[in-house]
C-alpha cells in the first residue's frame, strides 16, 4: 500500500511540472494558433536564473520574481522576434523551425555561462520530507500540482472576467474580426507568450530546490508537456491540468510495476493510442468550419 | 581547364607528385617518432562534462610548471595543448590525429570518457602515439580484447579493480549482508554490472537487487522501493552528481537509509548540492586534497589555487582526476629522462622502468608489461573517500570511519 500511495504521490508532483509547462502550450496556442518549441527551456531558464540571482544575493522570493518577470519578457520577445514574422501565412510552420532553435541557443548560452553542474536552492520546503502510509514527499513537490490548479483557476477567471482576457478569447476565436473590433491581436498575442512563459518558469523554479537546476532539464519535460496539451485538446485548461497530472502518476506507475527504462516507451505509446482514439484531444472540441 | 593526361610533361608531373607522396607517406612514421615536447589532451572543455578536462589540466599544467621550473626536460621546457573533444568519440578521434600527426607531441593525455578512449586505440596504434589515461576507468581502455596493447597506459582506476573494492567496504559496513546495486543506464553504469556481480560472486555473496535509471531522472523511488524491500542495506552505486542527488533525496522521501558505496562518477559537487544528505556517502577515489596532506601535496594544492584562482580544496570537483594528471606529468616527464630523447617508442619502452614517488603513490615500478599493469594506480593505492561537512575527505579523517 505504501508503494502505490509513493507512486501516486510523486506522480502528482511531477504531473504538475507537466500541468503547468503544457498550461503555457495552451495559452499560446489559443492566441497565435502556433507555440513556442522552446517553451521546455523557457522553464529550465527560470529555474537557473532564480539559482543565480539567489547565488548572487537576491532574497529567494525576489529572485523568484525577478525571473518570472525576465521569463515573461523573453516568452513576448519570442513571439515578437520568432513567431510572428514566421506565421503570417495560413499553415505557416516556419517558427517550428526558429522557436526550436532559439531553444537549442538557450540551452547551449545558459551551458556556457552557468556551467553544466547543477546547484542548490536551499528552502524550508524541501528539508525534511512528510511521511505518511508508508510513503514520503518534500512539501515544496506539492506546491506544483497546487500552482497548476491555480494556475488553471486563474486563466479560467481571467479569460471570462478581464477584458484583456475576453480579448484574447475573441483573438483565439477570430483574429481578424476581433482586429477589426479594435482588438490589438499583436498586444494580445505577445502578452498570452508573457503569460505561458512566467507560467514555465514557475514551474521551473518551484522544482529547483528538489532537483538540480541544470541546462538540460527542460527539454524533454517541454516535449512531454506539448504531448500533454495535445492529448488533452490544447484548447482546455481543466483538460491540460487534469491531463498532465495523470500522465505524471502515470509514468510514476509504469517506473513501479513495469521498469524505468519502459517509463517513455510506454508513456509515449499511451499518449499515441490516445490520439488514436480521441484524434481531437481527451478535451478537445471538434473545430467547425463554415463553407 | 582542360587536363590532357597524355601530354608528357603532365604526366611526368603526376608522376612526380605521387613519389613525392609515397615518400611522404613512407616517411611520416619516421619523421613522427622525433616528437615535440607537448602533451596534449583531448577532454571535454565544454558539454556536460566539462568540469573533468579542468580537474585535468589543474594537475597536469601545474606538475608542467614545476617540472619547467626546475630546467625542464633533456633542456626542453614541456607544454601542455588541449582540445576539446565535446565528450563525442569522433571528435576524439580527429584530434588524436591531430595531437599524433600536425602537432607531433610527444604522448596524449585522455579525458573522461571511456567510449574515447576505445575508439581511438587503434590511431593511436596506426601513428605510435602514447597516450596516458587519468580519469576513464573502463578496463578494455588497457585490457584490449586482442591481447596486445602497447600505446596505452593509465594512472587512473580500472573498473574490474575498482569492483572488487566496493563491494569489500559494502560488506564491512552491511549488517545483514544484503547488497543490492544501482546503475545509471550508461554504457558505464550497465558495463560495471558484470564486474560487480563477478567481486560479489567471489565473495560468495548475490546482488539481492539491481536497479537502474536514466539520465535526468528526478525521482527514483519506484527502484528504492524495490531495493528497499529486498532487505539491501549496503548499495554498490554507479551514477554522476545530478542524478546521484536524486536518488538521495527519493531515499530521503521513502525514509530508506542504506549504505552508499559509490564508483567514483559522483564529484565533490554533491557535497555542495544534497548538502547533509550526502553525509557519510563512500566514494572510491585515489586522493583527497582537504585534511593532513604531506608538505609536496600541500604545495601543489597551493599552485593550483593560485593558478585556477580556487578558495577551499571542495573546489577541486574531482579531486582523484587532478591527483592523477598531476601524477602522470611527472611519470612521463620520469620516463622521458629514462628515454633520453623526445622519441615516443623509447618513451613507451621507458615507462616500464620508471620507479617515481608521487603525491598519490610511490609506483614501483609505474608500469609492467602485462597489459594489466599498464595502469600505475594499483587497487593498494586506491582510497574511500567520503563527504563530511560538504566536503570530499579520505575515510580515515572523518567520523565515518570504522573503529578498529
Amino acid at each position: 500500500m505504501g508503494e502505490v500511495l509513493q507512486y501516486f504521490v510523486t506522480g502528482l508532483s511531477l504531473g504538475g511540472i507537466y500541468a503547468l509547462v503544457a498550461l503555457g502550450f495552451y495559452v499560446m496556442w489559443e492566441a497565435t494558433r502556433a507555440a513556442n518549441f522552446s517553451h521546455g527551456d523557457v522553464y529550465m531558464f527560470g529555474a537557473v536564473l532564480t539559482v543565480v540571482l539567489y547565488g548572487s544575493g537576491f532574497p529567494l522570493l525576489l529572485a523568484a520574481a525577478l525571473s518570472v518577470a525576465a521569463c515573461a519578457l523573453g516568452g513576448a520577445l519570442i513571439e515578437r522576434v520568432l513567431i510572428r514574422p514566421f506565421n503570417r501565412e495560413p499553415n505557416a510552420i516556419g517558427w517550428m523551425l526558429t522557436t526550436i532553435a532559439v531553444g537549442i541557443v538557450l540551452e547551449s548560452g545558459t551551458t556556457i555561462a552557468y556551467g553544466t553542474l547543477g546547484r542548490p536552492l536551499p528552502t524550508a520546503l524541501a528539508r525534511q520530507p512528510l511521511r505518511f502510509g508508508g510513503a514520503g514527499i518534500y512539501p515544496q513537490e506539492l506546491l506544483l500540482p497546487l500552482a497548476a490548479v491555480a494556475a488553471m483557476v486563474a486563466l479560467e477567471m481571467f479569460y471570462r472576467r478581464t477584458i484583456l482576457g475576453r480579448a484574447m478569447r475573441a483573438v483565439a476565436f477570430n483574429p481578424t474580426v476581433a482586429g477589426l473590433m479594435g482588438i490589438n491581436v499583436r498586444r494580445i498575442a505577445a502578452i498570452a507568450y508573457a503569460m505561458a512563459a512566467a507560467v514555465a518558469a514557475v514551474a521551473g523554479i518551484l522544482i529547483a530546490p528538489v532537483v538540480e537546476a541544470t541546462p538540460s532539464m527542460g527539454t524533454l519535460i517541454g516535449l512531454k508537456a506539448f504531448g500533454v496539451a495535445i492529448v488533452a485538446g490544447i484548447s482546455n485548461a481543466r483538460g491540460v491540468v487534469a491531463v498532465g497530472i495523470a500522465y505524471g502518476i502515470l509514468e510514476k506507475f509504469i517506473e513501479g510495476y513495469i521498469s524505468t527504462g519502459a517509463r517513455n516507451a510506454v508513456g509515449f505509446t499511451v499518449m499515441i493510442l490516445m490520439l488514436l482514439a480521441f484524434p481531437q484531444g481527451l478535451f478537445g472540441r471538434k473545430e467547425v468550419a463554415k463553407v | 581547364m582542360n587536363w590532357d593526361s597524355s601530354f608528357p610533361a603532365r604526366r611526368g608531373l603526376v608522376a612526380l607528385a605521387m613519389a613525392a607522396l609515397a615518400l611522404a607517406t613512407v616517411a611520416k612514421p619516421a619523421l613522427a617518432q622525433k616528437a615535440e615536447p607537448c602533451i596534449a589532451g583531448s577532454w571535454e572543455l565544454s558539454g556536460p562534462l566539462a568540469h573533468t578536462g579542468l580537474a585535468i589540466r589543474m594537475g597536469l599544467e601545474v606538475a608542467v610548471d614545476e617540472i619547467n621550473e626546475s630546467g625542464g626536460v633533456l633542456g626542453k621546457k614541456l607544454r601542455v595543448i588541449a582540445y576539446d573533444d565535446q565528450g563525442e568519440p569522433a571528435r576524439a578521434v580527429d584530434n588524436t590525429r591531430r595531437i599524433g600527426e600536425k602537432d607531433n607531441c610527444i604522448i596524449m593525455i585522455g579525458g573522461a570518457r571511456t567510449p574515447n578512449a576505445l575508439a581511438i586505440r587503434p590511431v593511436l596504434s596506426e601513428i605510435g602515439l602514447p597516450w596516458m589515461g587519468v580519469i576513464s576507468a573502463g578496463t578494455r581502455v588497457v585490457e584490449w580484447e586482442t591481447g596486445t596493447n602497447e600505446w596505452m597506459f593509465r594512472t587512473s582506476m580500472k573498473d574490474r579493480w575498482v569492483a572488487p573494492f566496493l563491494i569489500e567496504y559494502a560488506l564491512k559496513r552491511s549488517k545483514s549482508g544484503k547488497i543490492g546495486m544501482m546503475y545509471e543506464a550508461t554504457g558505464w553504469g550497465q558495463g560495471a554490472v558484470p564486474d560487480v556481480e563477478a567481486a560479489a560472486k567471489a565473495r560468495k555473496i548475490r546482488l539481492v537487487g539491481k536497479e537502474t535509471f536514466n539520465l535526468a531522472d528526478q525521482d527514483m523511488s519506484a527502484q528504492l522501493i524495490r531495493l528497499r524491500d529486498s532487505g539491501a542495506d549496503a548499495l554498490i552505486f554507479y551514477s554522476v552528481d545530478r542524478e546521484a542527488n536524486a536518488v538521495l533525496k527519493s531515499m530521503d522521501r521513502i525514509g530508506y537509509k542504506p549504505v552508499i558505496v559509490s564508483a567514483w562518477g559522483i564529484t565533490g559537487q554533491l557535497g555542495q548540492t544534497a548538502g547533509p544528505l550526502a553525509e557519510g556517502v563512500l566514494v572510491a577515489g585515489t586522493f583527497a586534497w582537504t585534511g593532513d596532506l604531506s608538505p609536496r601535496a600541500t604545495k601543489v594544492w597551493e599552485r593550483i589555487k593560485t593558478k585556477f584562482k580556487l578558495s577551499t580544496p571542495g573546489d577541486l570537483l574531482l579531486p582523484s582526476a587532478t591527483a592523477n594528471s598531476y601524477d602522470a606529468g611527472y611519470i612521463i616527464a620520469e620516463a622521458l629522462k629514462i628515454a633520453g630523447d623526445y622519441d615516443r617508442t623509447k618513451l613507451r619502452d621507458a615507462f616500464f622502468k620508471v620507479r617515481y614517488e608521487g603525491i598519490i603513490a610511490k609506483y614501483d615500478p609505474a608500469f609492467e608489461k602485462s597489459m594489466e599493469r599498464h595502469d600505475a594506480i594499483i587497487p593498494s593505492h586506491y582510497k574511500m573517500l567520503t563527504y563530511h561537512k560538504g566536503l570530499l575527505m579520505t575515510l580515515e579523517q572523518t567520523p565515518y570511519a570504522l573503529k578498529k
